[in-house]
């Protein structure tokens, strides 16, 4: 009988092909790394990294995995809590803290010490990447500097300057604010901001240049100076007093604030190299680029980061470390690059020469002297992904005011007083 | 006069039936036929700034890059694996399990058939880590296994609630026939209730089987490199700063194809299973 | 045919039970209890050494949350909006398809789209559409006259929840039309045959038979609906992140930040329980009734 076949199927076979799923054959002498990572393009591939890594250090395996954005810190999160971690794993600089209090990190002083690649590396990622405690867990692997992207044909057309203070910018921003075909309804709006999670960074380089600080020298809260409840309102103004941002600025992702370049509905917004060739590829000539305008106390910029961290229940670091070091190696970081998108973080990558004729390229260059992080403080994670956004959002909606935001910010980081 | 009837009839069929379901299914197809048209424009196409329902070079090339370089072939055939285990494995276990329900009183009755419910409650996201821990003690992180046991323990209770309710709808006079007519209870189970409850079996099927097949929080922790499911594969699209839009489309535009061809035969064998079973009560 | 087996104690039902319970409680039930415990404890991820047992700490400290009562009144609404446009959407679809017409099959099988589409697309296509500068929901209220210009529905906290339901709506509907229509299939002919010889109307028929012989499916297919509902987290989160604000912050996805943004997981536990609290408030009513009409027996 056909369905007792069918029956037969299901009860052999499958199970078969269940169980043939999680066989692993390993030989004993084999050391194999297990390495997570994630890239914004689903079709590149780490495989010709691997290859040339496994011939070059016969004996270790990489066994890589493409994790999801989105679900990356709680997958790794939860690996760590649930005891059984990668090795090698990318990092973002902001999770740091909490994954070094949790001990999930290996220092990598005594490896860095006796690899001839280190330097090679720019020392201001060193200096940034560097924990509060003085050791070093993270080996650099790409960086990211945001700066300005602007309409170079809108400028030209109404005959603006590419601003370099905050109050030029505003200036700007308003001009740019136009209708363009008369009939009553703004077409085209100044700046896009990036009012959703992962925004913080626009935020930063308005605010954290004119006057505020998340946490000063000392230690304290620069959250709630009059200077910096100020900047903060100033900040907010751009959407609720000037309208310069379009109407959905709240909730905007980065997905938002490039489509709204690319469509001409925004004419400035702030991101990085990441979307230079998707803008290029709708707008051409008429993209252009700039460090981001400096505030009333000088500039900031987000510096963007990724790196690899050893994880401290790795039982093979030796090896671990070896594939963080063979990517952070100029030749092969330059590979990653080209699946990445952005720069290489070696001198020997020549990237000075490159941005004498790339113009995004030179923009991030030259933003590289004021290119900052947040503090790493445990609770930034937190701050980065619900906190701000949320409570951002509010703001913009004009459910609370600049003082009470910053309040928010500095309960959050400082307990309640 | 005859003629005039029967085409009132067929007007008041249109009016009360095929108009009403063309509206609903507009509705259930309108986003999905978008998805499909976005999978068909060449990526920098959707910013224009002007709006067009259609593009004006459609293009099938996400499709193949989908299948060449994304290897979404492997994608479906995981999903399917998955899908259709945890549906027979849950099918096996609930149907007797709601049977007992539905046709036995015993002690502690209510008290387990409240605990399915109550078990379901919770938000599955906050069982992660204890999951994976217990996940990696029975050595089945990233096997299908792994994700046919976690998907269990959520379809298996909302199962067993939907089939007691189902087989509370059929006449118990039908067991008692069997019974006279010589029949055992695991023969009267089999042979008799069964068919009779073959549409709610098919529908808890259908459920057990789409939850499984778009589930993405255990698999994304619970699996690795070994098995990758669709929503795994649609999620490594969205990026950091990127979303490949044309990519994300195609795959969700193909991975509703399997699960309604598959349906479009099972409901034709459900109907096939109604008129054969005997519901003379 | 019961009460003779009430007599002795019969090991068959519990026989039959049996493997779905051996696999639930071993692979849910130490994940709940230590979740549970949780509640009572500070448990910070991040902070291994300072885990603490803190009694009944969370749940004081959650009563005086504004974000968890927005939480619980966007719950409230959320469950309420979704299950009711559900149902009737799916109701309506399940009486349309019961019926006998060519392209009954096909209509059967593309009212799944919805549902089986994978929860990603379904919440970044719905964004998509609702989009505030290009979305082809403003752009269609636009050409038809009802909009003046485009509305950012997501942006905007008073629609925000609303625009999301609507979404969700639509992915569950055929939930409701297949367990529904799964209902109608087993009504059997010859009760429909029987009213019709004694003169039934189609409204009695519907009232009479179809609607009791519906009752168990669909109080049980409403009930589990509404704590699936209760609990869905995904679409939300990818459409709004819970914002703008806390404007869609509805408790899973609340519990959902405070655990893995957070990584606060005493305090996102204790949400968890108190919401599972909630729910089970909430469909106790149900659980009774459902429990009542089988006792007195199926029709």
């Amino acid at each position: 009988m056909k369905r007792w076949m069918m029956v037969l199927f299901f009860g052999l076979v499958l199970p078969a092909l269940i169980f043939s799923g999680g066989a692993k054959e390993q030989k004993a002498e084999v050391k194999s790394v297990r390495f997570w990572y994630h890239f914004d393009n689903p079709e590149t591939s780490v495989k010709p990294l691997i290859e040339k890594f496994e011939r070059e250090n016969p004996g270790v395996k990489i066994q890589a995995e493409m994790v999801a954005w989105d679900a990356y810190f709680q997958k790794l999160m939860t690996s760590i809590a649930g005891g059984n971690p990668p090795d090698v794993s990318q990092i973002k600089l902001w999770w740091q803290p909490q994954l070094v209090e949790m001990k999930a990190l290996t220092p990598l002083d005594d490896y860095i010490a006796k690899w001839p690649g280190r330097t090679d590396v720019f020392e201001k990622i060193w200096e940034l990447t560097r924990h509060t405690d003085g050791k070093q867990y993270l080996m650099p692997l790409q960086m990211v500097i945001l700066y300005l992207y602007y309409r170079a044909d809108m400028f030209k057309e109404l005959g603006l300057k590419v601003p370099s203070t905050r109050d030029e910018f505003l200036d700007v921003a308003k001009k740019l604010t136009r209708d363009t075909n008369g009939d009553g309804q703004i077409d085209v709006y100044g700046f896009g901001i990036r009012g959703g999670r992962g925004g913080h960074d626009f935020w930063a380089t308005f605010v954290l240049s004119s006057g505020a600080e998340i946490i000063t020298k000392e230690g304290k809260s620069g959250l709630t100076t009059p200077e910096a409840i100020a900047a903060n309102q100033w900040y907010i103004d751009l959407f609720r007093v000037h309208k310069v941002s379009p109407p959905t600025t709240p909730t905007d992702g980065f997905n938002e604030i490039i489509a709204n370049m690319k469509s001409g509905k925004t004419a400035m917004t702030i991101h990085h190299l990441g979307s230079a060739k998707g803008l290029v590829d709708v707008l051409g000539d008429r993209i252009s680029a700039a460090p981001v305008p400096r505030g009333t106390k000088g500039a900031w910029t987000s510096f963007g980061d990724e790196e690899n961290g050893v994880l401290a229940a790795s039982k093979v670091k030796d090896e671990a470390f070896k594939w963080c070091a063979f990517l952070a190696t100029a030749e092969n970081n330059a590979l990653w690059q080209k699946s990445s998108g952005q720069i290489s973080i070696n001198k020997s990558n020549g990237q000075t020469k490159e941005a004498q004729e790339n113009r995004f390229m030179k923009a991030s260059v030259e933003s590289t002297p004021f290119a900052g992080v947040l503090p790493a403080h445990p609770k930034v994670a937190e701050f980065v992904e619900s906190v701000w956004p949320a409570t951002m959002q509010r703001a913009f909606l004009g459910q609370i005011t600049s003082e009470q935001m910053m309040k928010i910010f500095e309960e959050h980081f400082f307990g309640k007083k | 006069m005859r003629k005039r009837k029967k085409t009132h009839r067929f007007l008041q069929r249109v009016f009360t039936l095929h108009i009403p379901l063309l509206l609903i299914l507009g509705f259930a197809l309108a986003p999905y036929v978008w998805t499909f048209i976005t999978s068909l424009t060449p990526e920098d196409d959707l910013y224009l700034s002007e709006f067009r329902y259609f593009p004006a070079h459609p293009t099938g090339t996400n499709y193949q890059r989908l299948f060449s370089r994304i290897d979404y072939g492997r994608n479906i055939q995981d999903s399917l694996i998955v899908a259709v285990c945890t549906m027979l494995l849950g099918l096996c276990i609930t149907v007797p399990a709601s049977y007992s329900f539905s046709r036995y009183r015993f002690i502690g009755r209510t008290v387990l058939l409240a605990q399915f419910l109550v078990i379901n409650m919770f938000p599955v996201v906050l069982l992660l880590v204890p999951l994976f821990i217990l996940m990696r003690v029975l050595g089945l992180m990233d096997t299908y296994l792994s994700l046919i046991i976690a998907y269990s323990t959520f379809t298996i209770p909302f199962s067993t609630w939907m089939l007691t309710g189902f087989f509370n709808a059929i006449p118990k006079e039908l067991d008692e026939a069997a019974q006279i007519d010589g029949c055992n209870r695991f023969t009267t189970l089999l042979r008799v209730v069964l068919p009779v409850a073959l549409p709610g079996i098919s529908a808890t099927g259908i459920y057990i089987f789409i939850t499984a097949w778009n589930e993405f929080i255990y698999a994304a922790i619970l699996t690795g490199s070994n098995i990758r499911t669709i929503p795994i594969a649609l999620q490594n699209m969205i990026g950091e700063f990127k979303i490949a839009w044309g990519l994300l489309t195609a795959g969700g535009v193909v991975s509703a194809v399997p699960v309604i061809v598959l349906f479009f035969f099972i409901q034709r064998q459900l109907i096939h299973g109604m008129t054969a079973g005997a519901v003379k009560g | 045919m019961s009460q003779e087996y009430r007599k002795r104690v019969d090991l068959f039902p519990y026989f039959l039970l049996s493997p779905a319970l051996i696999i639930t409680l071993l692979v849910i039930f130490y994940p709940i209890i230590r979740t549970f415990t949780y509640s009572f404890m500070q448990y910070i991820l991040w902070k291994p050494t300072e885990i603490k047992f803190i009694g009944l700490g969370n749940y004081l400290k959650i009563l005086e949350d504004p974000v968890f009562w927005i939480s619980v009144q966007n719950t409230f609404i959320w469950i309420v909006g979704v299950i009711s446009l559900q149902l009737l959407l799916g109701f309506g679809t399940a009486l349309l398809l019961n019926q006998k017409f060519f392209w009954r099959g096909i209509a059967r099988s593309l009212v799944l789209i919805p549902w089986v589409t994978p929860s990603v697309i379904t919440a970044l296509m719905w964004r998509w559409m609702y989009d505030g500068n290009r979305g082809v929901i403003n752009d269609l209220l636009v050409r038809a006259g009802i909009l003046s210009s485009y509305f950012p529905w997501l942006a905007n906290d008073k629609t925000a929840l609303y625009a999301i339901i609507l979404a969700l709506m639509w992915q569950g509907f055929p939930f409701f039309a297949i367990m529904i229509l799964a209902g109608l299939q087993a009504i059997p002919d010859t009760l429909y045959e029987a009213a019709e010889v004694d003169g039934a109307s189609m409204v009695q028929k519907f009232t009479r038979i179809t609607l009791p012989m519906l009752v168990p499916v669909l109080f049980t297919s409403l009930m589990l609906r509404i704590i699936w509902v209760a609990n869905s987290l995904d679409i939300i989160y990818i459409m709004t992140g819970g914002g703008p604000g806390y404007a869609t912050h509805t408790l899973p996805v609340y519990s959902y930040i405070r655990a893995y943004k957070g990584m606060d997981f005493g305090y996102a536990s204790t949400i968890a329980v108190i919401l599972t609290l909630l729910i089970t408030l909430f469909v106790s009513i149900y659980v009774r009734k459902v429990l009542r009409t089988e006792d007195r027996g199926a029709v």
